[in-house]
Protein backbone atom coordinates (compact mmCIF):
# COMPACT_ATOMS: atom_id res chain seq x y z
CA UNK A 1 0.00 0.00 0.00
CA UNK A 2 1.47 3.48 -1.04
CA UNK A 3 1.64 5.90 1.72
CA UNK A 4 -1.10 8.09 -0.22
CA UNK A 5 -3.60 5.65 0.60
CA UNK A 6 -2.99 5.48 4.24
CA UNK A 7 -3.69 9.05 4.27
CA UNK A 8 -6.46 8.80 2.33
CA UNK A 9 -8.26 6.24 4.43
CA UNK A 10 -7.65 8.26 7.48
CA UNK A 11 -9.47 11.43 6.74
CA UNK A 12 -12.84 10.45 6.79
CA UNK A 13 -14.56 13.42 7.17
CA UNK A 14 -14.62 14.84 3.72
CA UNK A 15 -13.35 18.20 3.23
CA UNK A 16 -16.21 19.87 2.76
CA UNK A 17 -15.38 23.35 0.68
CA UNK A 18 -12.69 21.76 -1.17
CA UNK A 19 -14.10 18.69 -3.20
CA UNK A 20 -17.05 20.69 -4.21
CA UNK A 21 -17.99 21.50 -7.80
CA UNK A 22 -16.48 24.72 -9.18
CA UNK A 23 -19.69 25.77 -10.29
CA UNK A 24 -20.92 25.81 -6.31
CA UNK A 25 -17.61 27.29 -5.35
CA UNK A 26 -17.93 30.50 -7.92
CA UNK A 27 -21.68 30.68 -6.72
CA UNK A 28 -19.77 30.95 -2.78
CA UNK A 29 -17.05 33.79 -3.97
CA UNK A 30 -19.78 35.75 -6.01
CA UNK A 31 -21.32 36.38 -3.10
CA UNK A 32 -18.51 37.27 -0.84
CA UNK A 33 -16.92 40.64 -0.94
CA UNK A 34 -14.11 40.70 -3.40
CA UNK A 35 -11.20 41.05 -1.02
CA UNK A 36 -12.71 38.36 1.17
CA UNK A 37 -12.79 36.22 -2.16
CA UNK A 38 -9.06 36.83 -3.06
CA UNK A 39 -7.92 35.89 0.75
CA UNK A 40 -9.25 32.27 0.04
CA UNK A 41 -6.57 32.26 -2.54
CA UNK A 42 -4.59 31.16 0.53
CA UNK A 43 -6.59 28.76 2.14
CA UNK A 44 -5.41 25.10 0.09
CA UNK A 45 -3.86 24.66 -3.22
CA UNK A 46 -6.87 24.02 -5.11
CA UNK A 47 -8.13 27.20 -3.55
CA UNK A 48 -5.19 29.27 -5.10
CA UNK A 49 -6.96 30.31 -8.18
CA UNK A 50 -10.43 29.85 -7.91
CA UNK A 51 -11.12 33.58 -7.65
CA UNK A 52 -9.25 34.51 -10.68
CA UNK A 53 -11.82 33.15 -12.71
CA UNK A 54 -14.99 34.77 -11.00
CA UNK A 55 -16.98 35.96 -13.93
CA UNK A 56 -18.54 38.38 -11.36
CA UNK A 57 -16.32 41.18 -9.86
CA UNK A 58 -17.51 44.44 -7.52
CA UNK A 59 -14.80 46.79 -7.35
CA UNK A 60 -15.48 49.33 -4.97
CA UNK A 61 -14.09 52.02 -2.17
CA UNK A 62 -14.49 49.85 0.40
CA UNK A 63 -11.42 48.13 -1.63
CA UNK A 64 -8.74 51.24 -1.41
CA UNK A 65 -9.87 53.11 1.55
CA UNK A 66 -6.98 54.30 3.35
CA UNK A 67 -8.01 55.03 6.89
CA UNK A 68 -4.62 54.87 8.77
CA UNK A 69 -2.21 56.68 6.41
CA UNK A 70 -2.17 59.57 4.39
CA UNK A 71 -1.53 57.89 1.34
CA UNK A 72 -4.11 59.13 -1.82
CA UNK A 73 -6.69 56.43 -2.32
CA UNK A 74 -5.92 56.28 -5.90
CA UNK A 75 -2.66 55.25 -5.00
CA UNK A 76 -3.90 51.96 -3.85
CA UNK A 77 -6.58 51.31 -6.36
CA UNK A 78 -3.96 51.38 -8.90
CA UNK A 79 -2.13 48.87 -6.95
CA UNK A 80 -5.42 47.00 -6.69
CA UNK A 81 -6.70 46.94 -10.22
CA UNK A 82 -3.51 46.33 -11.81
CA UNK A 83 -3.29 43.33 -9.34
CA UNK A 84 -6.28 41.92 -10.12
CA UNK A 85 -6.26 42.22 -14.35
CA UNK A 86 -2.84 40.49 -14.18
CA UNK A 87 -4.33 37.58 -12.05
CA UNK A 88 -7.71 37.36 -13.58
CA UNK A 89 -8.24 34.63 -16.24
CA UNK A 90 -11.55 33.68 -18.32
CA UNK A 91 -15.03 36.05 -19.10
CA UNK A 92 -15.99 38.81 -16.92
CA UNK A 93 -19.50 39.03 -17.56
CA UNK A 94 -21.10 41.11 -14.77
CA UNK A 95 -18.92 44.00 -13.78
CA UNK A 96 -19.15 47.02 -11.18
CA UNK A 97 -16.71 49.80 -10.47
CA UNK A 98 -17.68 52.21 -7.92
CA UNK A 99 -15.02 55.06 -7.83
CA UNK A 100 -17.38 57.83 -7.64
CA UNK A 101 -14.99 59.47 -4.71
CA UNK A 102 -11.54 59.39 -6.52
CA UNK A 103 -9.81 62.20 -8.08
CA UNK A 104 -10.36 61.18 -11.93
CA UNK A 105 -7.32 59.71 -13.33
CA UNK A 106 -6.50 57.97 -16.58
CA UNK A 107 -6.07 54.60 -14.95
CA UNK A 108 -9.92 54.33 -14.47
CA UNK A 109 -9.97 54.71 -18.44
CA UNK A 110 -7.54 52.07 -19.16
CA UNK A 111 -9.07 49.64 -16.76
CA UNK A 112 -12.06 49.95 -17.63
CA UNK A 113 -11.26 49.66 -21.55
CA UNK A 114 -9.65 46.76 -20.87
CA UNK A 115 -12.35 44.65 -18.91
CA UNK A 116 -14.69 45.65 -21.74
CA UNK A 117 -12.92 43.19 -23.85
CA UNK A 118 -14.12 40.17 -21.89
CA UNK A 119 -17.90 40.23 -23.19
CA UNK A 120 -19.33 42.23 -20.22
CA UNK A 121 -23.17 41.72 -20.23
CA UNK A 122 -23.66 43.66 -16.49
CA UNK A 123 -21.92 47.12 -16.62
CA UNK A 124 -22.31 49.12 -13.44
CA UNK A 125 -19.94 52.34 -13.39
CA UNK A 126 -20.14 55.24 -10.85
CA UNK A 127 -17.31 57.66 -12.46
CA UNK A 128 -15.47 60.62 -10.37
CA UNK A 129 -17.19 64.07 -10.76
CA UNK A 130 -16.76 65.70 -14.88
CA UNK A 131 -15.59 62.50 -16.06
CA UNK A 132 -16.06 61.40 -19.25
CA UNK A 133 -17.40 58.09 -20.19
CA UNK A 134 -14.75 56.24 -22.19
CA UNK A 135 -16.42 55.19 -25.45
CA UNK A 136 -15.32 51.52 -25.45
CA UNK A 137 -18.65 51.26 -23.65
CA UNK A 138 -20.56 51.97 -26.70
CA UNK A 139 -18.49 48.52 -28.49
CA UNK A 140 -20.33 46.42 -25.94
CA UNK A 141 -22.67 44.75 -27.93
CA UNK A 142 -23.87 41.95 -25.50
CA UNK A 143 -24.63 44.52 -22.94
CA UNK A 144 -28.32 43.27 -21.16
CA UNK A 145 -27.66 45.76 -18.13
CA UNK A 146 -25.94 49.29 -18.37
CA UNK A 147 -26.35 51.72 -15.57
CA UNK A 148 -23.87 55.22 -15.80
CA UNK A 149 -23.38 57.04 -12.90
CA UNK A 150 -22.04 61.00 -12.65
CA UNK A 151 -20.65 61.10 -16.06
CA UNK A 152 -20.51 63.07 -19.51
CA UNK A 153 -21.35 61.08 -22.54
CA UNK A 154 -20.21 61.94 -25.44
CA UNK A 155 -21.38 60.98 -29.21
CA UNK A 156 -19.28 57.79 -30.14
CA UNK A 157 -17.92 57.77 -33.31
CA UNK A 158 -19.24 54.02 -33.79
CA UNK A 159 -22.53 53.00 -32.05
CA UNK A 160 -24.58 50.21 -33.88
CA UNK A 161 -26.75 49.80 -30.73
CA UNK A 162 -27.31 47.86 -28.06
CA UNK A 163 -29.05 44.56 -29.08
CA UNK A 164 -29.51 42.67 -26.12
CA UNK A 165 -30.04 45.54 -24.07
CA UNK A 166 -32.46 45.41 -21.80
CA UNK A 167 -32.21 47.64 -18.62
CA UNK A 168 -30.24 51.34 -18.92
CA UNK A 169 -29.99 53.02 -15.88
CA UNK A 170 -28.04 56.90 -16.65
CA UNK A 171 -28.22 59.16 -12.91
CA UNK A 172 -26.68 62.56 -12.86
CA UNK A 173 -25.24 61.98 -16.31
CA UNK A 174 -24.36 65.01 -18.58
CA UNK A 175 -25.67 63.73 -22.07
CA UNK A 176 -27.33 65.87 -24.71
CA UNK A 177 -31.38 65.49 -25.71
CA UNK A 178 -30.36 64.37 -29.54
CA UNK A 179 -27.68 61.64 -27.83
CA UNK A 180 -30.17 60.28 -25.28
CA UNK A 181 -33.16 60.06 -27.43
CA UNK A 182 -30.89 58.18 -30.16
CA UNK A 183 -29.19 55.68 -27.63
CA UNK A 184 -32.53 54.64 -26.52
CA UNK A 185 -33.97 53.91 -30.07
CA UNK A 186 -31.16 51.91 -30.53
CA UNK A 187 -32.23 49.67 -27.79
CA UNK A 188 -34.73 47.13 -29.50
CA UNK A 189 -35.23 45.05 -26.47
CA UNK A 190 -34.90 47.61 -24.00
CA UNK A 191 -37.70 46.94 -20.95
CA UNK A 192 -36.32 49.36 -17.92
CA UNK A 193 -35.22 52.57 -18.56
CA UNK A 194 -34.10 55.03 -15.58
CA UNK A 195 -32.77 58.31 -16.22
CA UNK A 196 -32.06 61.03 -13.47
CA UNK A 197 -30.77 63.78 -15.50
CA UNK A 198 -30.83 67.51 -14.35
CA UNK A 199 -30.23 69.08 -17.39
CA UNK A 200 -31.81 68.54 -20.37
CA UNK A 201 -32.31 71.08 -22.76
CA UNK A 202 -34.19 69.33 -25.60
CA UNK A 203 -37.61 67.50 -25.45
CA UNK A 204 -36.87 63.38 -25.85
CA UNK A 205 -39.71 60.91 -27.52
CA UNK A 206 -39.03 58.44 -26.03
CA UNK A 207 -39.33 55.49 -29.16
CA UNK A 208 -38.97 52.09 -27.10
CA UNK A 209 -41.84 49.71 -28.12
CA UNK A 210 -40.43 46.77 -25.38
CA UNK A 211 -40.81 49.35 -22.33
CA UNK A 212 -42.48 47.97 -19.59
CA UNK A 213 -40.75 50.26 -16.96
CA UNK A 214 -39.92 54.14 -16.67
CA UNK A 215 -38.24 56.06 -13.85
CA UNK A 216 -37.59 59.53 -14.46
CA UNK A 217 -36.10 62.46 -12.52
CA UNK A 218 -35.78 65.46 -13.93
CA UNK A 219 -37.10 68.06 -16.39
CA UNK A 220 -40.73 66.44 -16.83
CA UNK A 221 -41.67 68.68 -19.68
CA UNK A 222 -38.60 67.08 -21.97
CA UNK A 223 -40.20 63.88 -21.68
CA UNK A 224 -42.55 62.61 -24.30
CA UNK A 225 -43.55 59.09 -24.21
CA UNK A 226 -43.50 58.63 -28.03
CA UNK A 227 -44.08 55.07 -28.57
CA UNK A 228 -44.51 52.78 -25.33
CA UNK A 229 -47.64 50.53 -26.20
CA UNK A 230 -46.34 47.81 -23.38
CA UNK A 231 -45.10 50.68 -20.83
CA UNK A 232 -47.32 49.54 -17.32
CA UNK A 233 -45.08 51.01 -14.21
CA UNK A 234 -44.24 54.86 -14.58
CA UNK A 235 -42.74 56.60 -12.02
CA UNK A 236 -42.25 60.70 -12.84
CA UNK A 237 -40.31 63.31 -10.12
CA UNK A 238 -39.42 66.58 -10.77
CA UNK A 239 -37.71 69.82 -9.61
CA UNK A 240 -40.63 72.01 -8.46
CA UNK A 241 -39.41 75.02 -10.06
CA UNK A 242 -39.05 73.73 -13.69
CA UNK A 243 -42.45 72.45 -13.47
CA UNK A 244 -45.13 75.33 -13.76
CA UNK A 245 -46.26 74.44 -17.35
CA UNK A 246 -46.07 70.61 -17.57
CA UNK A 247 -47.79 69.73 -20.78
CA UNK A 248 -49.20 66.23 -19.53
CA UNK A 249 -50.84 65.77 -22.48
CA UNK A 250 -47.91 65.67 -24.29
CA UNK A 251 -46.08 63.48 -21.74
CA UNK A 252 -48.68 60.87 -21.84
CA UNK A 253 -48.95 61.65 -25.67
CA UNK A 254 -49.27 57.87 -27.07
CA UNK A 255 -52.02 55.20 -25.82
CA UNK A 256 -51.18 53.74 -22.65
CA UNK A 257 -51.52 50.64 -20.36
CA UNK A 258 -49.78 52.16 -17.35
CA UNK A 259 -51.35 50.24 -14.16
CA UNK A 260 -47.97 51.43 -12.02
CA UNK A 261 -48.26 55.34 -11.59
CA UNK A 262 -45.91 57.35 -9.27
CA UNK A 263 -45.78 61.13 -9.10
CA UNK A 264 -43.65 62.86 -6.93
CA UNK A 265 -46.76 65.76 -6.40
CA UNK A 266 -44.38 68.67 -6.18
CA UNK A 267 -44.07 68.08 -9.95
CA UNK A 268 -47.76 68.29 -10.36
CA UNK A 269 -48.44 71.97 -10.02
CA UNK A 270 -49.24 71.12 -13.51
CA UNK A 271 -52.30 72.98 -15.52
CA UNK A 272 -53.13 76.00 -15.79
CA UNK A 273 -54.56 78.95 -13.24
CA UNK A 274 -57.59 77.42 -12.16
CA UNK A 275 -57.49 73.95 -10.45
CA UNK A 276 -58.47 70.63 -12.62
CA UNK A 277 -61.64 69.07 -11.70
CA UNK A 278 -60.53 65.93 -13.73
CA UNK A 279 -56.90 65.62 -15.64
CA UNK A 280 -56.10 66.58 -18.91
CA UNK A 281 -54.75 62.90 -19.54
CA UNK A 282 -56.64 59.67 -19.60
CA UNK A 283 -55.11 56.77 -18.20
CA UNK A 284 -57.94 54.64 -17.08
CA UNK A 285 -55.52 51.57 -16.22
CA UNK A 286 -53.90 52.98 -13.68
CA UNK A 287 -54.19 50.36 -10.43
CA UNK A 288 -51.75 51.60 -7.82
CA UNK A 289 -51.09 55.39 -7.54
CA UNK A 290 -48.07 56.76 -5.27
CA UNK A 291 -48.16 59.96 -4.57
CA UNK A 292 -45.42 61.79 -2.52
CA UNK A 293 -44.87 64.93 -1.69
CA UNK A 294 -48.43 65.93 -0.73
CA UNK A 295 -49.19 68.90 0.12
CA UNK A 296 -52.68 69.75 1.47
CA UNK A 297 -51.85 73.11 1.92
CA UNK A 298 -53.25 75.49 -0.20
CA UNK A 299 -56.48 75.15 -2.12
CA UNK A 300 -55.31 75.01 -5.33
CA UNK A 301 -52.23 72.62 -5.22
CA UNK A 302 -55.05 70.75 -2.89
CA UNK A 303 -57.61 70.31 -5.83
CA UNK A 304 -54.78 68.82 -7.68
CA UNK A 305 -53.88 66.38 -5.44
CA UNK A 306 -57.39 65.47 -5.05
CA UNK A 307 -58.19 65.24 -8.64
CA UNK A 308 -55.46 63.01 -8.90
CA UNK A 309 -57.33 60.29 -6.58
CA UNK A 310 -60.31 60.09 -8.10
CA UNK A 311 -59.20 60.20 -11.13
CA UNK A 312 -58.43 56.65 -11.95
CA UNK A 313 -61.61 54.64 -11.65
CA UNK A 314 -59.81 51.19 -11.32
CA UNK A 315 -57.49 52.33 -8.74
CA UNK A 316 -56.80 49.44 -6.04
CA UNK A 317 -53.56 50.63 -4.31
CA UNK A 318 -53.61 54.25 -3.19
CA UNK A 319 -50.47 55.48 -1.47
CA UNK A 320 -50.09 59.09 -0.29
CA UNK A 321 -46.49 60.70 1.42
CA UNK A 322 -47.95 64.21 3.05
CA UNK A 323 -45.09 66.88 4.22
CA UNK A 324 -47.25 69.70 4.53
CA UNK A 325 -50.58 70.33 5.77
CA UNK A 326 -52.99 73.26 6.82
CA UNK A 327 -55.32 73.10 9.09
CA UNK A 328 -58.25 74.44 6.85
CA UNK A 329 -61.01 71.62 5.69
CA UNK A 330 -60.93 70.24 2.48
CA UNK A 331 -63.50 71.23 0.28
CA UNK A 332 -65.91 67.76 0.27
CA UNK A 333 -68.62 68.64 -2.56
CA UNK A 334 -65.63 67.70 -5.21
CA UNK A 335 -66.57 64.05 -3.84
CA UNK A 336 -69.97 63.93 -3.82
CA UNK A 337 -70.43 61.83 -7.00
CA UNK A 338 -67.36 59.53 -6.43
CA UNK A 339 -66.48 56.34 -5.49
CA UNK A 340 -63.15 54.17 -4.90
CA UNK A 341 -65.22 50.39 -6.72
CA UNK A 342 -62.14 49.06 -6.47
CA UNK A 343 -59.88 50.45 -3.53
CA UNK A 344 -58.35 47.70 -1.28
CA UNK A 345 -55.27 49.24 -0.02
CA UNK A 346 -54.54 52.80 1.71
CA UNK A 347 -51.59 54.05 2.57
CA UNK A 348 -51.04 57.63 4.28
CA UNK A 349 -47.60 58.42 5.57
CA UNK A 350 -46.34 61.33 7.42
CA UNK A 351 -49.66 61.69 9.33
CA UNK A 352 -50.10 64.26 11.59
CA UNK A 353 -54.32 64.15 12.85
CA UNK A 354 -54.83 67.25 10.86
CA UNK A 355 -58.39 68.22 9.71
CA UNK A 356 -58.49 67.36 6.26
CA UNK A 357 -56.56 64.41 6.62
CA UNK A 358 -58.66 63.13 8.73
CA UNK A 359 -61.33 64.58 6.05
CA UNK A 360 -59.31 62.39 3.47
CA UNK A 361 -59.79 59.21 5.83
CA UNK A 362 -63.01 59.46 6.32
CA UNK A 363 -64.13 60.04 2.58
CA UNK A 364 -61.98 56.81 1.88
CA UNK A 365 -63.42 54.78 4.12
CA UNK A 366 -66.62 56.08 3.91
CA UNK A 367 -66.43 55.59 0.13
CA UNK A 368 -64.48 52.41 -1.08
CA UNK A 369 -66.88 49.38 -0.82
CA UNK A 370 -63.96 46.71 -0.85
CA UNK A 371 -61.29 48.16 0.81
CA UNK A 372 -59.57 45.84 3.04
CA UNK A 373 -56.41 47.44 4.67
CA UNK A 374 -55.73 51.55 6.01
CA UNK A 375 -52.71 51.07 7.02
CA UNK A 376 -51.59 54.55 8.85
CA UNK A 377 -47.80 55.63 9.70
CA UNK A 378 -47.55 58.72 11.78
CA UNK A 379 -45.22 62.14 11.92
CA UNK A 380 -46.63 62.40 15.90
CA UNK A 381 -46.99 60.02 18.56
CA UNK A 382 -50.74 58.79 18.62
CA UNK A 383 -51.25 56.85 21.87
CA UNK A 384 -54.34 54.78 23.54
CA UNK A 385 -56.11 57.66 25.26
CA UNK A 386 -55.36 60.14 21.84
CA UNK A 387 -58.56 61.98 20.23
CA UNK A 388 -57.61 60.69 16.58
CA UNK A 389 -58.33 57.73 17.63
CA UNK A 390 -61.31 58.24 19.15
CA UNK A 391 -62.38 59.76 16.10
CA UNK A 392 -61.14 57.08 13.73
CA UNK A 393 -62.75 54.09 15.29
CA UNK A 394 -65.94 55.67 14.34
CA UNK A 395 -65.84 56.53 10.90
CA UNK A 396 -68.34 55.02 9.10
CA UNK A 397 -66.47 52.38 6.81
CA UNK A 398 -68.49 51.27 3.86
CA UNK A 399 -66.12 48.14 3.22
CA UNK A 400 -67.01 45.65 6.37
CA UNK A 401 -63.69 43.61 6.03
CA UNK A 402 -62.27 47.41 6.39
CA UNK A 403 -58.99 47.29 9.12
CA UNK A 404 -57.01 50.45 10.32
CA UNK A 405 -53.78 49.46 11.04
CA UNK A 406 -51.81 52.51 13.13
CA UNK A 407 -47.78 51.69 13.07
CA UNK A 408 -46.03 52.00 16.33
CA UNK A 409 -50.07 51.66 17.52
CA UNK A 410 -51.24 48.28 15.75
CA UNK A 411 -54.78 47.26 14.67
CA UNK A 412 -57.36 49.48 16.15
CA UNK A 413 -60.59 47.70 17.46
CA UNK A 414 -63.28 49.58 14.96
CA UNK A 415 -66.63 50.55 16.01
CA UNK A 416 -69.26 48.88 13.46
CA UNK A 417 -71.39 51.69 12.12
CA UNK A 418 -73.58 50.86 9.62
CA UNK A 419 -72.88 52.97 6.39
CA UNK A 420 -74.02 53.82 3.11
CA UNK A 421 -71.97 54.87 0.38
CA UNK A 422 -74.29 57.39 -1.45
CA UNK A 423 -75.11 59.24 1.80
CA UNK A 424 -71.59 60.07 3.59
CA UNK A 425 -70.39 63.73 2.73
CA UNK B 1 -57.80 19.61 -7.51
CA UNK B 2 -59.34 17.63 -10.27
CA UNK B 3 -56.65 15.30 -11.83
CA UNK B 4 -55.57 12.75 -9.14
CA UNK B 5 -51.73 12.93 -7.29
CA UNK B 6 -49.40 11.01 -9.32
CA UNK B 7 -46.36 9.56 -7.37
CA UNK B 8 -42.73 9.47 -7.85
CA UNK B 9 -40.36 6.49 -6.66
CA UNK B 10 -36.82 7.71 -6.20
CA UNK B 11 -33.76 5.13 -5.35
CA UNK B 12 -30.70 6.89 -3.59
CA UNK B 13 -27.37 5.06 -4.05
CA UNK B 14 -27.60 3.24 -0.94
CA UNK B 15 -30.85 1.42 -2.95
CA UNK B 16 -33.53 3.10 -0.02
CA UNK B 17 -37.00 3.94 -2.09
CA UNK B 18 -38.95 6.87 -1.40
CA UNK B 19 -41.97 7.41 -2.83
CA UNK B 20 -42.85 11.22 -3.23
CA UNK B 21 -45.51 13.15 -4.94
CA UNK B 22 -44.95 14.46 -8.50
CA UNK B 23 -45.77 17.86 -8.04
CA UNK B 24 -43.11 18.00 -5.07
CA UNK B 25 -40.56 15.78 -6.94
CA UNK B 26 -40.17 18.67 -9.57
CA UNK B 27 -39.12 21.30 -7.17
CA UNK B 28 -35.70 19.30 -9.07
CA UNK B 29 -35.14 20.31 -12.27
CA UNK B 30 -33.35 16.93 -13.07
CA UNK B 31 -36.47 15.24 -11.90
CA UNK B 32 -38.74 17.40 -14.32
CA UNK B 33 -36.14 17.44 -16.91
CA UNK B 34 -36.79 13.20 -16.75
CA UNK B 35 -40.73 13.62 -15.82
CA UNK B 36 -41.13 15.79 -19.10
CA UNK B 37 -39.10 14.07 -21.48
CA UNK B 38 -40.52 11.30 -20.66
CA UNK B 39 -37.53 9.01 -19.64
CA UNK B 40 -39.25 7.69 -16.05
CA UNK B 41 -40.22 4.34 -16.27
CA UNK B 42 -40.93 3.06 -12.46
CA UNK B 43 -38.24 3.78 -10.56
CA UNK B 44 -35.90 7.28 -10.77
CA UNK B 45 -32.15 6.90 -9.66
CA UNK B 46 -30.64 9.07 -7.79
CA UNK B 47 -26.78 7.64 -7.84
CA UNK B 48 -25.15 10.64 -6.18
CA UNK B 49 -27.31 10.56 -3.10
CA UNK B 50 -27.64 8.72 0.16
CA UNK B 51 -30.74 7.95 1.63
CA UNK B 52 -29.88 10.18 4.72
CA UNK B 53 -29.14 13.71 2.41
CA UNK B 54 -32.21 12.59 0.70
CA UNK B 55 -34.28 12.69 3.76
CA UNK B 56 -33.04 16.14 4.73
CA UNK B 57 -34.25 17.30 0.63
CA UNK B 58 -37.42 15.99 1.22
CA UNK B 59 -38.67 17.64 4.23
CA UNK B 60 -37.21 20.66 2.87
CA UNK B 61 -39.32 20.43 -0.22
CA UNK B 62 -42.51 19.64 1.41
CA UNK B 63 -42.58 22.73 3.83
CA UNK B 64 -41.57 24.27 0.74
CA UNK B 65 -44.88 23.05 -0.85
CA UNK B 66 -47.02 23.19 2.10
CA UNK B 67 -49.87 25.34 1.20
CA UNK B 68 -50.78 28.62 3.10
CA UNK B 69 -47.39 28.47 4.29
CA UNK B 70 -46.15 32.49 5.71
CA UNK B 71 -43.27 33.64 4.62
CA UNK B 72 -41.88 34.30 8.39
CA UNK B 73 -42.51 30.27 8.77
CA UNK B 74 -40.67 29.30 6.28
CA UNK B 75 -38.11 31.85 7.20
CA UNK B 76 -37.80 30.30 10.29
CA UNK B 77 -37.37 26.82 8.61
CA UNK B 78 -34.52 27.53 7.02
CA UNK B 79 -33.07 29.13 9.46
CA UNK B 80 -33.11 25.79 11.44
CA UNK B 81 -32.65 23.81 8.42
CA UNK B 82 -29.40 25.23 7.46
CA UNK B 83 -27.84 24.75 10.80
CA UNK B 84 -26.03 21.75 10.56
CA UNK B 85 -22.46 20.50 10.63
CA UNK B 86 -20.65 21.11 7.40
CA UNK B 87 -20.26 17.54 6.37
CA UNK B 88 -24.22 17.60 6.18
CA UNK B 89 -24.32 20.80 4.63
CA UNK B 90 -21.62 19.65 2.22
CA UNK B 91 -23.77 16.68 1.24
CA UNK B 92 -26.81 18.61 1.02
CA UNK B 93 -25.42 21.07 -1.32
CA UNK B 94 -23.95 17.88 -3.73
CA UNK B 95 -27.50 16.71 -3.32
CA UNK B 96 -29.13 20.61 -4.46
CA UNK B 97 -26.50 20.65 -7.29
CA UNK B 98 -27.07 17.13 -8.53
CA UNK B 99 -31.30 17.15 -8.28
CA UNK B 100 -30.30 20.88 -9.98
CA UNK B 101 -33.06 22.86 -7.33
CA UNK B 102 -31.70 26.29 -7.52
CA UNK B 103 -33.37 27.79 -4.72
CA UNK B 104 -32.00 25.17 -2.27
CA UNK B 105 -28.19 25.51 -3.60
CA UNK B 106 -28.50 29.08 -3.47
CA UNK B 107 -29.97 28.67 0.44
CA UNK B 108 -27.22 26.14 1.24
CA UNK B 109 -23.99 28.24 -0.89
CA UNK B 110 -25.29 31.58 1.35
CA UNK B 111 -24.71 29.45 4.40
CA UNK B 112 -21.42 28.84 3.55
CA UNK B 113 -20.60 32.21 2.62
CA UNK B 114 -22.00 33.31 6.43
CA UNK B 115 -20.13 31.03 7.84
CA UNK B 116 -16.82 32.02 5.55
CA UNK B 117 -17.33 36.04 5.94
CA UNK B 118 -15.33 37.75 8.28
CA UNK B 119 -12.97 35.10 8.92
CA UNK B 120 -9.53 34.67 9.12
CA UNK B 121 -7.85 31.80 6.67
CA UNK B 122 -6.80 29.87 9.69
CA UNK B 123 -10.43 30.02 11.07
CA UNK B 124 -11.93 29.13 7.75
CA UNK B 125 -9.61 26.25 7.40
CA UNK B 126 -10.62 24.78 11.11
CA UNK B 127 -14.91 25.68 10.29
CA UNK B 128 -14.20 23.68 7.54
CA UNK B 129 -11.37 21.01 8.59
CA UNK B 130 -9.42 22.16 5.32
CA UNK B 131 -5.99 20.98 5.19
CA UNK B 132 -3.66 23.37 4.26
CA UNK B 133 -0.87 22.36 1.79
CA UNK B 134 1.04 24.88 1.51
CA UNK B 135 4.24 24.87 2.64
CA UNK B 136 4.96 28.30 4.46
CA UNK B 137 7.14 29.36 1.69
CA UNK B 138 4.65 29.06 -1.04
CA UNK B 139 1.87 30.61 1.36
CA UNK B 140 4.05 33.67 1.93
CA UNK B 141 4.36 34.13 -2.32
CA UNK B 142 0.46 33.97 -2.33
CA UNK B 143 0.55 37.03 0.40
CA UNK B 144 2.77 39.13 -1.29
CA UNK B 145 1.25 38.49 -4.99
CA UNK B 146 -2.31 39.71 -3.31
CA UNK B 147 -0.78 42.04 -0.26
CA UNK B 148 -3.43 44.35 -0.81
CA UNK B 149 -6.44 41.64 0.16
CA UNK B 150 -4.32 40.76 3.33
CA UNK B 151 -3.42 43.81 4.95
Amino acid sequence: MPPNGRIRCQSLTPDILTDLPNNVIDIILMRLPCEEAVRTSILAKRWRYHWCRLTKLTLDWSLWRTENDLLNPTYKFTEIISQILTLHEGPLTDFTLDVDNLESCRDIGSFINIVLRNNVQILVLHLPEDSKLPTSVFTCSQLRYLSLHNCSIHHPSAFEGFDKLISLELCEVTISSELLESIISHCPLLEQLMLDIPKLLNTIEIDAPMLSSFDFTGNISSICLKNVPLLVEVSLAGYQIMEKDIDFAKVFNSYSAIEYLSLNIACVWFFADEAPKRLPFYLNRVKHLHLSHVELKESYTRSCALCLIQSFPHLEYLKIELIVVFKNPLELERFSDVTFNHLREVEIISFRGTTPEMQLIKILLAKSPVLVKMYIDPAILIDTGSEILAELVNFQRASPEAEIDIKYYGKLELNRVETNVDRVV
Amino acid sequence: MSSSTKFLTLKTCDDKKFVLDEAIAVRSQTIKNMVEDDCVSNVIPLPNVDSKTMTKVIEYWKKHSEEGISKDMLMDFDKAFVKVHHSILHALILAANFLNDKEMLDMMCQEVVDRIKGKTPEEIRKEFDIKNDFTPEEEEEIRKENAWAFE
